[in-house]
């Protein structure tokens, strides 16, 4: 195992991944160290949706620039990514969750993105399957840009470029402890041997509060299980995400055609289990099938679980720690941290090369928890 | 292409009914399935692949491998070889459009039981018949439509112990038990759901939770029970070669689920890959259903299975090939032929050995591998044991796994034979029930004697495999505290 690296990314996920290529292009190495297989955290779960509909003005910058490096990310990094830009279409519900709408309309409009208010009529012209009054809306938000990506081609073709260009990545790994002097970072121990280095990103998705309390600092982070279905497949016949932040709902089809989608499960669960529900699964399917009664006869072909890395405002916690020189957070993704990995993983290289970030992102530091200067993302679903 | 006369099958065609395909009318059965009756008249195309649209026909028959999903009655997406057919169905190859049926509506039905039995083979229904003579309640699920498990399509005499009904059919044995767990269901004892399918374990402590659902009459069942044993049986192996999904090939269990329980000739000129039991026992009955069988290939460099079957085919003029393989199925829409050729030392192909075989089947009786996926839900304690067939889970002698109140029986435990898989059966059922009632000295005694009985089985040259398998998985067992 190499001894000594400029940077270590605990985490193989696509934030892990994404950022060490970023690195790469700016010629610093970068070791990943990953306790499983890549993506084989929340990443490899996920719905991998990607929405720049928020109502907070991080989140939805954080997402528009995002989806620019999407959108040429197959040609800059050679290898598909499985992006389809098909819309997110967002239910509203009723007259209160038309003025937030309105609200969020506005402020994402101001950051320049295509997104309109669609009346209730207007629905199926997206989305044939809906039914209209099974759903209960009165409109929608539609953004025709949103969309999906593969998450376990994203990750692997960041991965590989990253690579390519220098970087390693140690899989079967597990990050065991941090080494510090109090003040900075020194070395990363795994069960494979002792990494020397100056500069620790904890990229451990829903695992991260651990890692971080290795470097003896408290993250606020707690793990939510979150279960997910898929369906067997059938003709294509919508492109957009659905959702519902009532609801809780969100689904899509995929390019061969399965429904896949999620929705708090009835009993909410904290803290590290993975075991899947019969409570959720009939949730599930019972809202589906409300929203798109067409699909009563298609089968669910799996259900597992995953986690999200929750944080008191929703929003990531990124950057440097303050007091902790080198031990920078790249965690606290709420449920949309997939979406947002491309413009992180930009900004942390910039931060990490001390180069002035290209969007601001002091607000999103450790050290607004404390001081409780925070607003909570009102636009989660799943 | 039905079978008229046999040697020892008798086919009931009482009701003749139609059914719509793809806008023609059909002849079938009462009591055939959709597939089978498709077969009949000549149509082997039931599907296509979804992305490179290669047609893809029957394969397993028993509802594991989709590739006969049709669209029936308007509903996509039907597993037509489980599917019985019925007069008037309307069937269309095409899968994929929405469904325009009316959803007849759901029930949910919640059951609690002392033990439930998944999967009615050999070992479920044993197991099922052991626990329900000692008064606690026996749940017994199985989604095929009938009861027996593979034995059902067995038309051979027994090997194996003379005990153990060595020398009665297969389909004689299925017949036998299910004669005795129906007794117990008219008791009382046990309560039998055929055509429901177990899909997933919920948790468990105290009690376990899994969810199940009967398709056709669209019931969703939530069953609670204090032991779950679970007897799935295996998956039928596939093979990586090119064509291997043209219609025309075939897995040994699909073609003797059509010839055997169907009475419906899967072809006129029959490829067997594999000369173990399965290959060897499965070309006999191709033979008497009236089929040609042009040889057998087997990619190890001596038979498998017991000679008494492989002299049987010599006799019948079908050559074995030994350290031979399939290397290509050809053909268009359908298997026109095959090229065989020999194997090295390194497994590796041999030049210019190539030999082309015309036939209109392939089928593959290249082994099988324990379905054990719920159990693996469940956490309990798995590993690879290659004589076992692949992934198992482990279990003590009493059959329970580490988790406890979970059992194993059977195929599901390690590869072996039906014999095995109802003695492995009576164990499991034996031991889930002591665990409720307490054991006395005549459980123990009864106990003593299936396992010993089961050693005995397994003593001959023959069990040499299971023995090594059974060895390593107790071994582990043993270390693990089960
Ligand atoms: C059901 C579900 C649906 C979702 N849907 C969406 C969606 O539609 N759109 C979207 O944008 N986001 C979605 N998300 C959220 C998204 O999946 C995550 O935010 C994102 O994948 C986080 O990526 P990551 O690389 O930060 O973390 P992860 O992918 O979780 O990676 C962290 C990695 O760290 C590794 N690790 C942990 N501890 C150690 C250690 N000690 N040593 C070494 N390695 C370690 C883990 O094995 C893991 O691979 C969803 C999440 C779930 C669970
Ligand atoms: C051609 C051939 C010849 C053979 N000859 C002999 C012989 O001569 N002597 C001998 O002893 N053995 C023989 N065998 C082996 C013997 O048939 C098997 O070992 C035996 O049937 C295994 O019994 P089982 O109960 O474990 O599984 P199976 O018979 O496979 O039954 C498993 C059952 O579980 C059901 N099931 C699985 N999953 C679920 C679920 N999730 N929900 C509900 N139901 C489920 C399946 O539908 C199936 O009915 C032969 C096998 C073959 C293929
Ligand atoms: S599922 Fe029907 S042939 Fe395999």
């Amino acid at each position: 195992m190499i001894e000594k690296a400029d940077v270590v990314i605990v985490g193989g996920g696509v934030n892990g991944c994404a950022l060490a290529y970023e690195l790469s292009l700016k010629g610093i190495k970068a070791v990943v160290v990953e306790r499983k297989h890549l993506a084989s955290g929340a990443t490899g779960r996920c719905g991998a949706g990607i929405r720049q509909q928020w109502s907070s003005r991080e989140n939805a910058a954080l997402a528009i620039e995002s989806v620019r490096i999407f959108e040429r990310l197959e040609e800059e990094l050679g290898s598909s990514i499985g992006l389809r830009q098909g819309g997110y279409l967002i239910a509203i519900h009723d007259e209160k969750d038309m003025e937030q709408a309105e609200k969020n309309v506005e402020m994402q409009r101001s950051l320049g993105l295509d997104v309109s208010i669609l009346e209730a009529d207007e629905i199926n012209d997206i989305v044939p399957i809906l039914d209209i009054e099974g759903m209960k809306a009165i409109g929608a938000t539609f953004c025709p840009t949103d969309g999906h990506a593969d998450p376990f081609k994203t990750t692997y073709a960041y991965a590989n470029a990253a690579m390519r260009n220098g970087a390693e990545i140690y899989r079967f790994t597990e990050v065991q402890d941090i080494v510090t002097d109090g003040e900075e970072i020194k070395a990363v121990r795994t069960n494979r041997g002792t990494i020397k280095t100056g500069v620790v990103v904890n990229a451990a998705g829903a695992w991260s509060k651990k890692i971080a309390e290795m470097a003896g600092i408290e993250l606020p982070n707690v793990p939510y299980k979150k279960e997910i279905i898929v369906t067997e497949r059938m003709t294509r016949i919508f492109d957009a995400m659905v959702i519902s932040f009532r609801d809780g709902i969100y689904f899509s089809q995929q390019d061969e055609g399965q429904i896949l989608g999620g929705i708090p499960p009835p009993e909410t669960v904290t803290g590290y289990k993975t075991e899947p529900t019969l409570s959720f699964l009939e949730h599930m399917s019972s809202t589906l099938t409300r929203y798109a009664p067409v699909l009563k006869h298609i089968n669910v072909l799996r259900q597992w679980t995953g986690f999200y890395d929750v944080t008191p405002d929703a929003l990531p916690i990124l950057g440097e720690v303050k007091g902790l020189k080198g031990f920078i957070q790249c965690n606290g993704f709420s449920g949309h941290g997939f979406m947002l990995s491309p413009m992180v993983a930009k900004l942390l290289a910039q931060l990490i090369a001390g180069e002035k970030t290209s969007l601001p992102i002091g607000r999103l530091n450790l050290e607004r928890f404390e001081k409780m200067d925070f607003e909570k993302e009102k636009s989660v679903v799943g | 292409m039905r079978i008229d006369i046999h040697p020892i099958l008798q086919f009931d065609r009482e009701r003749e009914i139609s059914f719509l395909y793809n806008g023609n009318k059909i002849k079938a059965f009462e009591g055939e399935t959709i597939a089978s009756a498709l077969h009949a008249a000549g149509i082997k195309v039931l599907s296509h692949s979804i992305k490179l649209n290669r047609p893809r026909g029957f394969f397993c028959g028993i509802g594991k491998c989709s590739s006969c999903l049709m669209r029936v009655n308007g509903v996509p997406n039907v597993r037509t070889c489980i599917t019985p057919v019925e007069d008037g169905m309307v069937v269309e190859s095409d899968v994929q459009q929405l469904p325009s049926a009316e959803f007849p509506g759901s029930n949910k039905e919640d059951i609690s039981v002392d033990i439930l039995v998944v999967g009615a083979g050999p070992a479920g229904i044993s197991a099922a018949i052991e626990a329900g003579k000692r008064g606690v309640s026996v749940l017994l699920v199985d989604e095929n439509p009938m009861l027996g498990g593979q034995l059902i399509k067995q038309t051979h005499k027994f090997f194996g112990s003379r005990k153990e009904r060595a020398g009665t059919r297969g389909i004689k044995i299925a017949e036998e038990l299910e004669e005795q767990v129906r007794e117990l269901e008219k008791n009382g004892k046990v309560k039998i759901l055929p055509g429901t399918s177990v899909f997933g374990y919920y948790g468990g402590g105290s009690s376990h939770m899994l969810g199940a659902a009967n398709k056709m009459s669209n019931v969703m069942y939530h069953i609670n029970a204090k032991k779950v044993i679970f007897a799935c049986g295996a998956q039928e192996n596939m093979l990586s070669f090119p064509g291997n999904d043209l219609p025309g090939v075939y897995g040994a269990g699909g073609v003797q689920t059509l010839m055997n329980v169907y009475g419906i000739k899967p072809g006129k000129r029959v490829l067997m890959i594999g000369a173990g039991n399965v290959g060897l026992i499965v070309s006999y009955q191709l033979l008497q259903a009236g089929v040609e069988v042009d040889r057998v290939v087997e990619a190890m460099p001596r038979i498998g299975g017991y000679s008494v079957h492989a002299a049987k085919l010599r006799r019948n003029g079908v050559p074995i090939y030994t350290s031979h393989s399939v290397k290509e199925v050809y053909g268009k829409d359908r298997v026109e032929g095959a090229i065989v050729a020999k194997l090295d030392e390194n497994w590796n192909f041999v030049e210019g050995s190539e030999e082309d075989v015309k036939c209109d089947t392939v089928c593959l009786a290249v082994g099988l591998t324990p379905s054990a996926r719920l159990l693996f839900q469940a956490g309990v304690k798995r590993d690879y044991i290659p004589e076992a067939g692949g992934y198992v889970a482990i279990h003590n002698m009493e059959m329970e796994t580490s988790v406890k109140g979970i059992y194993v029986a059977g195929d599901s435990s390690g590869i072996e034979e039906a014999s095995t898989a109802m003695l492995e059966g009576k164990i499991a059922g034996l031991s889930a029930s002591i665990s409720l009632t307490g054991r006395d000295s005549s459980t123990t005694a009864k106990m003593e004697e299936y396992i010993k009985t089961l050693e005995e089985m397994r003593r001959g040259p023959f069990g040499s495999k299971a023995r090594e398998a059974k060895r390593k998985i107790l071994e582990e067992a043993s270390n693990e505290g089960i």
